[in-house]
């Protein structure tokens, strides 16, 4: 993809990656991803926010030459992953009068995974103004969003946030705008149960910062730019709040048909009494799609057989996520069958620690359910429906 | 003084070391952290470490 215009100063230069289709080897990209790269042309110096993955620096560096660019000043690093950092070696080679502006702690770890030299590194602080000649900079601290380094870039003229990872989306498209479109909330939603949930309270402190800059753009630096951070800011606040919507997530694994009967007579019976329920197949579902219905569901239900004693690692696959991300879930119940005897509740549990949720006392059952077991199941039913009125 | 533990990630917060890089210094105990510092491993508020 060509530059991209935002106005007279500023132009998209990242990279659209339409097909990949795994970050991190762990989280799913259906709808690709992008790197937003963006050259800021002051009437003194030139600035570059961030770069692309280093799969595609072929297209920050048509892009540069496309706009002409001959010189860069200054490259800014507002976030050390390597998705946005890999190639700023790279650009430093290629321009060498750059320097490379961040702060101490990006500094530390751009230094030791891209061996960038001492000298090149210019660091700044919270609110420091750095000027370009009739455009100023300001960067703004923002951490933990995702990383402990993370800040915020403020184009004070245009009013533009370069926000990073903070409000992005894994999103590759030819619109660089975006107003209102819900498939940009949606991969937006996804990007941040995936990525931010974990930090839920310290995103608040950030979004009051953000806040205060009174941006009229949010230009992260994967998906689409927002032309009203609104949209985006009362997103964010929704799924940060406490707030939980009466929906049962129940992600599930079965063997031999056992805990799927067990799941099937959960979902019905939740169907008939109209609670939201979020049934997930594990072994067929995407892990992003189950990491965002964990943004606001009040319950969780984890199904699963028996397997050598334990779960089926499928399950504490999923127990294991849903103790990384700490979403703001209330209650977690944990149903599933065994043969002849297990340690399902004591392996699981452990993993859920880290949940801020009441454990609802645990269903499992010997064989395939009988009477007494949806007896038990009722029991689980009518818990789950007093909590979430 | 006592040292914490952060109760998601099991990093040790010794008041004798206090955490220089995110602006507490040596010898601060934990009660005099501020509340807007977090875990410098995992990014957990203070109100999730424990006495050890």
């Amino acid at each position: 993809m060509s530059a991209i215009k935002l106005n007279e100063a500023v132009f998209w230069v990242g990279a659209m990656h339409w097909d990949r289709r795994l970050f991190d080897e762990l989280i799913p990209l259906p709808d690709g991803t992008s790197y937003n790269s963006y050259v800021i042309r002051g009437s003194e110096k030139t600035a570059l926010i961030d770069t692309v993955d280093p799969d595609c620096e072929h297209q920050l560096f048509k892009n540069l030459q496309q706009l002409n660019v001959k010189k860069i000043d200054y490259v800014i690093s507002n976030h050390s992953e390597q998705d946005h950092s890999g190639i700023i070696p790279r650009v430093l080679s290629e321009f060498p009068q750059a320097q490379l502006v961040t702060n101490s702690k990006a500094k530390t770890i751009l230094a030791e995974h891209l061996e960038i030299p001492e000298q090149k590194f210019k660091i700044v602080e919270d609110q420091d103004i750095l000027s370009l000649g009739d455009r100023k900079l300001k960067f703004v601290m923002t951490p933990w969003v995702h990383w402990p380094e993370t800040m915020t870039t403020f184009l004070e003229e245009d009013r533009i946030a370069f926000s990073c990872d903070f409000f992005g989306s894994h999103l590759a498209t030819s619109k660089l705008f975006t107003d209102r479109d819900p498939k940009v909330l949606r991969d937006a939603k996804r990007y941040y149960a995936e990525i931010m949930m974990p930090f839920r309270n310290q995103i608040t402190r950030n979004i009051a910062a953000i806040k205060s800059l009174n941006p009229a753009i949010i230009a992260p630096s994967h998906g689409p730019v927002y032309r009203d951070p609104e949209f985006i800011i009362s997103a964010y606040e929704q799924w940060i709040s406490d707030q939980v919507l009466p929906q049962v997530v129940i992600p599930y694994v079965s063997m031999h048909g056992s805990t799927a009967r067990i799941v099937d007579y959960l979902v019905d019976k939740f169907m008939e009494i109209q609670i939201e329920v979020l049934p997930f197949n594990i072994t067929v579902s995407d892990v992003g799609e189950i990491a965002m219905s964990l943004v606001d569901a009040s319950t969780v239900i984890l199904a699963s057989p028996t397997v050598l004693t334990m779960a089926h690692p499928s399950a504490f696959y999923v127990a294991y996520l849903l103790g990384a991300l700490r979403p703001k879930t209330k209650y977690i119940g944990l149903v599933g069958s065994y043969g002849w005897g297990g340690r399902m509740v004591e392996v699981i549990k452990p993993l859920l620690s880290n949940l801020n949720a009441e454990f609802l006392n645990p269903v499992l059952v010997k064989g395939y359910p009988r009477q007494a077991d949806y007896d038990s199941l009722d029991k689980l039913i009518e818990t789950v429906k007093e909590k979430n009125s | 003084m006592d040292k914490y533990v952060c109760k998601l990630c099991g990093y040790i917060y010794d008041p004798e070391k206090g955490d220089p890089d995110n602006g507490v210094n040596p010898g601060t105990p934990f009660s005099e952290v501020p509340d807007s510092w977090v875990c410098p491993i995992c990014g957990a508020g203070k109100n999730l470490f424990k006495k050890q």
